[in-house]
């Protein structure tokens, strides 16, 4: 609205007064956590009062000199980077076969975002149970060869049961917006497509993958700190870290560091070096993702 | 068109249902399961039919556990957070979008910050930070050398303490604390023509009097998508509910759902009394997308860029 | 002349239609039963208002729209069952379409690269073409870098650059503003000129279809008004839809009663003399009405617009609004009385019920 700006209203301290709720909110419960994280990975907290004492680098050394904290972090790396690529590539596909004229496209896209009203913990429950070694879905499986499947033992099996959830989970949103985007091709681009001899299939790589980039790009973006940052409930529910710290990510390890094991300064630390890790990932993507992607329509 | 598509709709429709089968089937076997009986559970499994149990396991839900008041405690958080968020968000876009503000993009980009860092990963220090509120007021006291004046006054230095933990307002405003309903609200207001501005000025009518005459009622459709929106955010919150409260009674329904599953190494939980929960906790989230589902799809696709 | 414009000239290919009908349920014809032949080389303009099915008729010999009964013929071809692939047609879009995320140069080799032709000869071809349109300097850019003229520069050259033996055009000049509307019709007439493809142009615009065409197809609720040369359209209009749709202003049309000797005006003024008995639709063109001379038909002055060039006047003539041409600077008070004349050689009779004009009745047929 810069060029209208002559529309805009003038007042000084109106637009001030409306936006302080908020503002108050975000700067109490946002900035001073954030502020407080990083604070405190320099001292050394004894919790609930007691004071603390200027610990310079030596709560980074302890941590960095963890193993435990490395193999959370290559957990949730690799969950980040198979989590995030099959909760937009299954969402994808399906929006790309829903963006048809067919008969199952209106029953998809309504089924499709129920998701969005069951709870990450309620999920977590469920396919706890589903995947569960003697009752569940496999189970039979178990029967005929012995011990193929137990998430409750093999990490393997615990991964990728929290990654069907996760996945399971993340189909709403990021469904809707990427038949959003297919849907606002418009009709004219499918005919010139067709006129220039391209038929369907090949149409969906030549002109609706990359017209809908900025869409694909965002979700990835969004899937990728969703990934990162609120895979608890799931973890929480169905695994809590096991077997063997195979699912330990990083925002677990942070929860029992903290409230369990009352190492607030190290738990800390360690929020501190994930929020850095989050921000230069989120920048990174749109210094050279976002670059090579924005064109007008 | 006149195109031989055959192919590629039968291809479509074959993802279409396994995408449909991958939503519905744990959906139905939920409630398969709820249906049957714990008996059933351990003699035959997972039930992929429905039993004569659905009943008998609610009532269970209803007379055992404390899930029916932890309900309303998500009830009250979920609508709380939706109508705070709303109003909140709304008062802000439009502080940032209506007005000639220099610091406008400024406030804008600290607010939309929010949404890199979500609550899960800074949960540790907002815990503090909510077990005293005023923390940073005595911080600045002290820094500010104003309570070494307050202490030798009054004969001790100033500290104040608020803790809202374990209180409905505790659970609600750090999630209100978030960017997207302004910037959903923003992205709103852009849409609109600037002429409807100037026209209101020429009319004669102030920013309060327009806010209230034009602003508010042209943003029903954005009011609503983010209501439902943030409504099935509330509800389905797990983590911070779960830290910030301290009594099973102010626990919320989904916690307390989570809370069901007994910790127990070798003995098969009661699945079917745990999947009645979970069919009872969705319940009105799910109703909720049925009924507004149009809203909800608004929703997310105004809050995408 | 180039390659290009030789191929184009000798791909060129005639369009038949045959009965070919056009609906979307069994109530509703949006296109009954059409017998057309389009010319191979020619261009022709299918005219008409919104809704007339003109842009559905061009769509179903592009093949984007499925034919519902009948048959189209191109170059000796039945071609509506094959996809638009294999129709030998280019089109041309209203919003030209073009692909956002490609450069100039991939939009237009694009159809070249989809046809599987090997890289070197689809460069000479673009480049080609490029030169022809003068987008030679552009080929590097994006869409959104473009001018609205550039653009339409493009979305042609992408049209013509496989050799069509047919072009098609939907309203490809309509998002244009009206001095470039103007320059790109005098580009488009002379690339008809050079190339000589077979043209099929639909617009809303008279003007348009004047200029570009060798024969206009006048549409009207999905029905062939008239098809014919710009010349015979204007000067000979075969139903009082099309005396009315063309001309600015359009023709004049009053309904007159014969009684076996004259034309009568509904307030009983004599128009012609004529043999003719029961109803009529008169029609004369504002320019043909002589004006000023003690004319026997009497009309009242309503209001002036001067165009510069010449003025219009509205007048009452027997409760109708007549429209008169003038020469500019024809001095008149507002709200005098008129005396008019209707020659009677540029006279024209329409059959009152059907609209059909009566060719050699009277005057100008």
């Amino acid at each position: 609205m810069s060029a209208a700006s002559q529309a805009l209203f003038a007042n000084r301290w109106l637009p001030v007064l409306l936006v302080t709720p908020l503002a108050l909110l975000i700067v109490v419960f946002f900035y001073v956590p954030i502020i407080q994280a990083f604070y405190w990975s320099f001292f050394l907290e004894r919790p609930f009062g007691g004071g603390s004492i200027f610990v310079g680098w030596a709560n980074f050394a302890r941590v960095l000199a963890d193993p435990q904290f490395w193999q959370a972090g290559r957990r949730t790396l690799l969950f980040m980077v198979v989590g995030s690529s099959l909760a937009v590539l299954i969402p994808l596909i399906l929006a790309v076969a829903a963006d048809r004229a067919i008969a199952l496209s209106q029953p998809a896209r309504n089924v499709l975002v129920w998701p969005k009203g069951v709870a990450g913990a309620s999920i977590g429950v469920v396919f706890a149970f589903i995947f569960n070694p003697f009752v569940g879905i496999l189970a039979p499986l178990n029967h005929w060869f012995p011990g193929i499947w137990n998430p409750g033992i093999d990490g393997t099996d615990a991964f990728i049961t929290l990654i069907a959830a996760h996945v399971w989970g993340g189909i709403p949103f990021n469904f809707v917006i990427l038949l959003a985007g297919l849907q606002s091709i418009p009709r004219t681009m499918h005919q010139a497509a067709a006129m220039d001899g391209a038929g369907p299939w090949r149409r969906i790589f030549d002109v609706q993958l990359p017209l809908i980039m900025p869409q694909i790009f965002l979700t990835l973006v969004l899937e990728f700190t969703e990934s990162v940052t609120s895979a608890f409930a799931l973890v929480d529910t169905m695994t809590q870290g096991g077997p063997g710290g195979a699912t330990m990510l990083l925002v677990y390890k942070i929860y029992t560091d903290g409230f369990a094991g009352y190492d607030l300064s190290g738990a800390a630390t360690q929020t501190a070096i994930l929020m850095v890790f989050v921000i230069l990932l989120t920048s990174a993507q749109f210094a050279f993702l976002g670059r090579r992607i924005s064109y007008e329509r | 068109m006149v195109e031989n598509a055959h192919s590629l709709n039968i291809a479509a429709s074959l993802v279409l249902l396994l995408g449909i089968t991958y939503i519905l089937g744990p959906l139905y076997l939920t409630f398969a399961t709820a249906s049957q009986s714990y008996e059933y559970l351990l003699r035959s499994g997972l039930a992929w039919i429905p039993g004569d149990q659905l009943f008998n396991n609610i009532a269970r839900i209803f007379t055992e556990t404390r899930i029916p008041l932890q309900m309303l405690n998500s009830l009250l958080v979920a609508l709380s957070q939706a109508v705070a968020t709303c109003a909140l968000s709304f008062l802000a876009a439009y502080a940032i979008v209506g007005f000639r503000a220099r610091w406008a993009g400024v406030v804008f980009a600290l607010i939309l910050a929010t949404i890199m860092l979500p609550l899960d990963i800074r949960v540790i220090t907002t815990y503090q930070v909510a077990s005293n509120v005023l923390a940073p007021v005595n911080w600045l006291l002290d820094a500010t050398g104003l309570n070494g004046v307050i202490g030798e006054v009054f004969g001790a230095p100033l500290h104040l303490e608020w803790s809202v933990l374990n209180t409905h307002f505790g659970f609600i405003a750090p999630l209100v604390a978030h960017g997207t309903g302004t910037f959903l609200f923003c992205q709103f207001f852009r849409t609109l023509p600037a002429d409807l501005f100037k026209a209101a000025r020429m009319d004669g009518a102030g920013p309060v009097r327009f806010m209230f005459d034009i602003l508010l009622p042209l943003a029903r459709t954005p009011f609503a998508a983010l209501f439902v929106l943030t409504f099935l955010s509330g509800w389905t919150q797990y983590l911070w509910p779960l830290v910030a409260s301290s009594t099973p009674d102010m626990q919320t329904a989904v916690v307390g759902l989570a809370r069901l599953s007994p910790d127990t190494d070798g003995a098969v939980p009661d699945f079917p009394l745990i999947m009645a929960g979970a069919l009872i906790v969705s319940i009105i989230p799910l109703a909720m997308i049925a009924l507004l589902q149009r809203y909800l799809v608004r929703g997310l696709v105004l809050s995408e860029k | 002349m180039n390659a290009i414009d030789t191929a184009i000239r000798a791909a060129a290919s005639s369009i038949a239609l045959k009965g070919v009908t056009k609906s979307y349920d069994a109530a509703h014809q949006v296109i009954p039963p059409m017998d057309a032949e389009f010319r191979a080389g020619e261009f022709t303009v299918v005219l008409g208002p919104s809704g007339c099915g003109k842009s559905t008729l061009l769509q179903m010999i592009a093949g984007l729209e499925r034919v519902s009964g009948g048959a189209i013929v191109i170059g000796g071809r039945e071609v509506q069952n094959l996809e638009p692939k294999h129709r030998g047609c280019a089109m041309v879009f209203q919003n030209y379409a073009l692909y956002p995320h490609m450069s100039v140069f991939d939009n237009v080799a694009y159809s070249l690269k989809v046809a599987g032709m090997p890289k070197p000869e689809r460069i000479e071809r673009v480049e080609a073409v490029a030169r022809m349109l003068g987008l030679s300097e552009l080929l590097a850019r994006r869409p959104s870098q473009l001018s609205g003229g550039q653009r339409q520069r493009v979305a042609i050259g992408r049209a013509i650059v496989r050799e069509p033996g047919v072009l098609l055009f939907d309203e490809p000049l309509s998002n244009l503003d009206a001095q470039l509307r103007h320059d790109m019709r005098l580009e488009l007439a002379d690339l008809h000129r050079r190339i000589g493809a077979t043209t099929a142009f639909v617009t809303h615009d008279q003007v348009e279809a004047m200029t570009l065409a060798d024969r206009i197809l006048i549409l009207n609720k999905g029905r062939i008004e008239q098809f014919d040369t710009p010349k015979a359209i204007y000067h000979r209009p075969a139903s009082v839809f099309v005396a009315k749709f063309i001309g600015s202003p359009p023709m004049n049309v009053l309904p007159v009663t014969g009684d076996g000797s004259v034309l009568r005006l509904a307030d009983g003024q004599v128009v012609v003399e004529a043999p003719l008995n029961g109803n009529f639709v008169l029609g004369i063109r504002p320019e043909d009405i002589v004006f000023g001379t003690g004319g026997p038909l009497k009309a009242r002055l309503r209001y002036r617009e001067d165009l510069g060039s010449h003025s219009v006047l509205a007048a009452d003539l027997a409760g109708e609004v007549v429209r008169v041409a003038t020469p500019f600077g024809v001095d008149i008070a507002e709200a005098t009385d008129l005396s008019l004349s209707f020659p009677q050689a540029r006279l024209h009779l329409f059959d009152a019920a059907t609209g059909r004009a009566l060719p050699g009745a009277i005057g100008a047929q």
